[in-house]
């Protein structure tokens, strides 16, 4: 088995290392459950079939995550029911009982794809090498779900505009609320129950990373799907503001 | 509807001021509900905001016209405006131009620093039905008409006054210097280029224009009556001015007052600004954070300039490039405006009106 050896990081680098790939793996499985759940919402043949596609493809991100850390003896902490991955996993599920295909859509694809597209480039471009190509692939194919999403929600908001805001609204602030205290600069709802000791944010610096400028990336990430849908930027910017800081 | 209109007859770019503004801003989207956020927090986000549109602008006419427009924030850093910065901040106005383009505005003002694109050689406006303005066509109006109106009431006479132009290179700045030759002594004008300045100094001397020019303020200060500041910058020292000179402060941001070794001494406005009498509207209604001024329905002159053209149906690219800015379009553009009761703004200053 390959490890990352101490002579070549430090104890440091390989505590904040394994804690982005554990939150990295957790998001993946969270990710792979909720498309999961999101099969049962969908009455159209191919559009479920493209969901099991979805769920399968966030699974072998995840095993790909999981056989690097494997390969580099990471310390590997999978927590689902988290609080801040279980809250989100909520949120979705809150929506996939009424089958709200569309709402789940917005959580999945939008939502929580900007933040793993925009943070994934960052570690990418951090870590570098075999760790920053895996990141990279995987960021580029979560775009995917991105964009592909963005058409089906730009029809929906010109069918009926003022509903579909209305519900994008409800939406953001149930589940970007979540993202935002999980991504503060500390934990504004105690620790996050992925990382193995204490909260990884403090400590990524020692890999040249910095938990405002990816907060913030992924945030432009976010407001930009928004502008993609159509979502008028006086709303958007208002949800925005208005997010736990 | 909570959707765009799709016919927006104008849009304006702009940046805020300074930290302060963006939190009173920011706290006052947030409403007071939400517990109100320190500028050290704004400050970890504001910046990553990609360019949007923050509010909707109604500004009526005189003649009963209306004209429906947005405000598009650019989210630059006030403390980034710097040269160091210039390719981070051109690739937000670049993205808030390719907004403005996707809303669909007619015609698109260019306010603050954002005009820096459109002086420049950049390609970015076209194709498209927008057209873009750096709006310094009606800014340099309002300034000489400020000007004129300020030394009636005073009574300074003109033709035996010398007036210095700080900034006298930039748009604004020549826009200025070529309206007032030939009805002063003498004019003073200051640059920190040398080359520059001295081409365009010569120019006037060779129209037996009386000039001096320096690049040193400090140098032509003493001499002047009338001092119009126009210069993109934020750390213009004003010492040894003459008692009772009267000064205009168009600079961008407006902070001559701080830097004024007596302002007791001085008569120093805001110029460049302009008053809808007719009033506009913005929805939301975030005047309380933003709005700034002692009188009612003031703004820059660069923004009235899109509301002007916007008024007038005239959607057209009327201002661009450095040095375009002729007497003529200055008197079209302002009498426009006259025409749709947008006139110079009351004289104030930081502690209010004169
Ligand atoms: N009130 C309004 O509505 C309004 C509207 C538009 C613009 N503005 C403001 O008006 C100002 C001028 O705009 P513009 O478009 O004419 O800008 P510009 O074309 O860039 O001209 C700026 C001028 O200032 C000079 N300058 C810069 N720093 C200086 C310094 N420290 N000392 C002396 N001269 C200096 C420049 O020459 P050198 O580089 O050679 O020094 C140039 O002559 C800006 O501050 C702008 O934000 C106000």
């Amino acid at each position: 088995m390959e490890t990352l050896q101490p002579a070549s990081i430090t104890i440091e680098e390989f505590n904040v290392i394994s804690d982005i790939f554990s939150q990295a793996i957790t998001g993946e499985l969270i990710g792979m459950s909720n498309f999961a759940s999101l099969v049962e919402t969908i009455d159209d043949p191919h559009e479920k079939m493209e969901a099991v596609e979805h769920a399968n493809s966030e699974r072998s991100h995840a095993e790909g995550f999981m056989a690097y850390a494997k390969k580099k003896n990471l310390k590997i902490n999978i927590n689902l029911h988290s609080p801040y991955w279980g809250n989100v996993r909520k949120q979705f599920l809150s929506y996939a009982i009424k089958k709200d295909f569309i709402a789940c859509l917005i959580i999945q694809e939008v939502i929580l794809e900007s933040f793993a597209v925009s943070m994934y480039t960052d570690v990418a471009n951090a870590l570098g090498g075999e760790a920053g190509r895996l990141f990279h692939n995987i960021a580029d194919e979560e775009k995917e779900h991105l964009e592909h999403s963005s058409d089906i929600l730009r029809a929906e908001l010109n069918k009926d505009p003022k509903a579909f805001i209305k519900k994008f609204e409800e939406i953001h602030f149930n589940c970007m609320t979540i993202l935002a205290e999980f991504t503060a600069t500390t934990d504004l709802r105690g620790h996050c129950g992925v990382c193995n000791g204490d909260c990884m944010k403090g400590a990524l610096h020692h890999i040249g990373l910095d938990v405002t400028v990816m907060r913030g990336n992924a945030l432009a990430l976010y407001a930009s799907a928004l502008d993609n849908i159509g979502i008028p930027g006086e709303k958007s910017i208002i949800w925005i503001a208005r997010l736990p800081a | 509807m909570d959707c765009q209109a799709p016919s927006l007859d104008f849009a304006i770019i702009g940046h805020q001021e300074n930290w302060q503004h963006i939190t009173a801003l920011i706290n006052d989207i947030r409403t007071p509900r939400l517990e109100k956020l320190p500028v050290e927090k704004i400050k970890s986000i504001f910046s990553f905001i990609p360019p949007r549109d923050v509010f909707k602008i109604n500004a009526k006419s005189k003649t009963g016209a209306e004209a429906n427009g947005v405000y598009i924030e650019t989210f630059i850093d006030p403390d980034m405006l710097d040269a160091q910065y210039i390719r981070t901040n051109i690739s937000k106005v670049m993205n808030a131009v390719a907004f403005a383009k996707k809303l669909g505005a007619k015609v698109v003002t260019m306010g603050g620093f954002t005009s820096i694109l459109l002086e420049g050689n950049f390609d970015s406006f076209s194709p498209g039905p927008s057209k873009f303005t750096t709006g310094n066509t009606l800014t340099a109006a309002f300034i000489v008409k400020g000007v004129e109106k300020a030394i009636t009431q005073y009574g300074i006479n003109l033709q035996e006054s010398n007036i210095l132009i700080v900034g006298a290179t930039g748009d604004i700045g020549m826009a200025c210097t070529n309206y007032f030759k030939g009805k002063t002594k003498k004019m003073l004008l200051c640059a920190r280029n040398k080359n520059r300045l001295q081409k365009f100094a010569l120019e006037l001397i060779k129209d037996n224009i009386l000039v001096n020019y320096s690049i040193v303020l400090d140098e032509l200060i003493p001499e002047a009556d009338i001092i119009i500041c126009v210069a993109s910058s934020t750390n213009i020292q004003m010492a040894n001015c003459k008692k009772n000179v009267l000064i205009c402060d168009a600079g961008y941001p407006k902070n001559l007052e701080t830097t004024i070794d007596n302002p007791a001494a001085v008569h120093l406005f805001h110029g460049g600004m302009g008053q809808v009498l007719n009033g506009y509207s913005i929805n939301p209604d975030y005047s309380k954070s933003m709005y700034h001024y002692e009188a009612p329905y003031i703004s820059h002159g660069c923004a009235l300039e899109a509301i002007v053209l916007a008024l007038e149906n005239k959607f057209e690219t009327y201002s661009t490039g450095r040095g375009n800015i002729t007497n003529d379009k200055m008197e079209e553009i302002y009498d426009l405006s006259l025409k749709h009761g947008i006139t110079v703004a009351p004289f104030y200053n930081t502690k209010g009106l004169w």
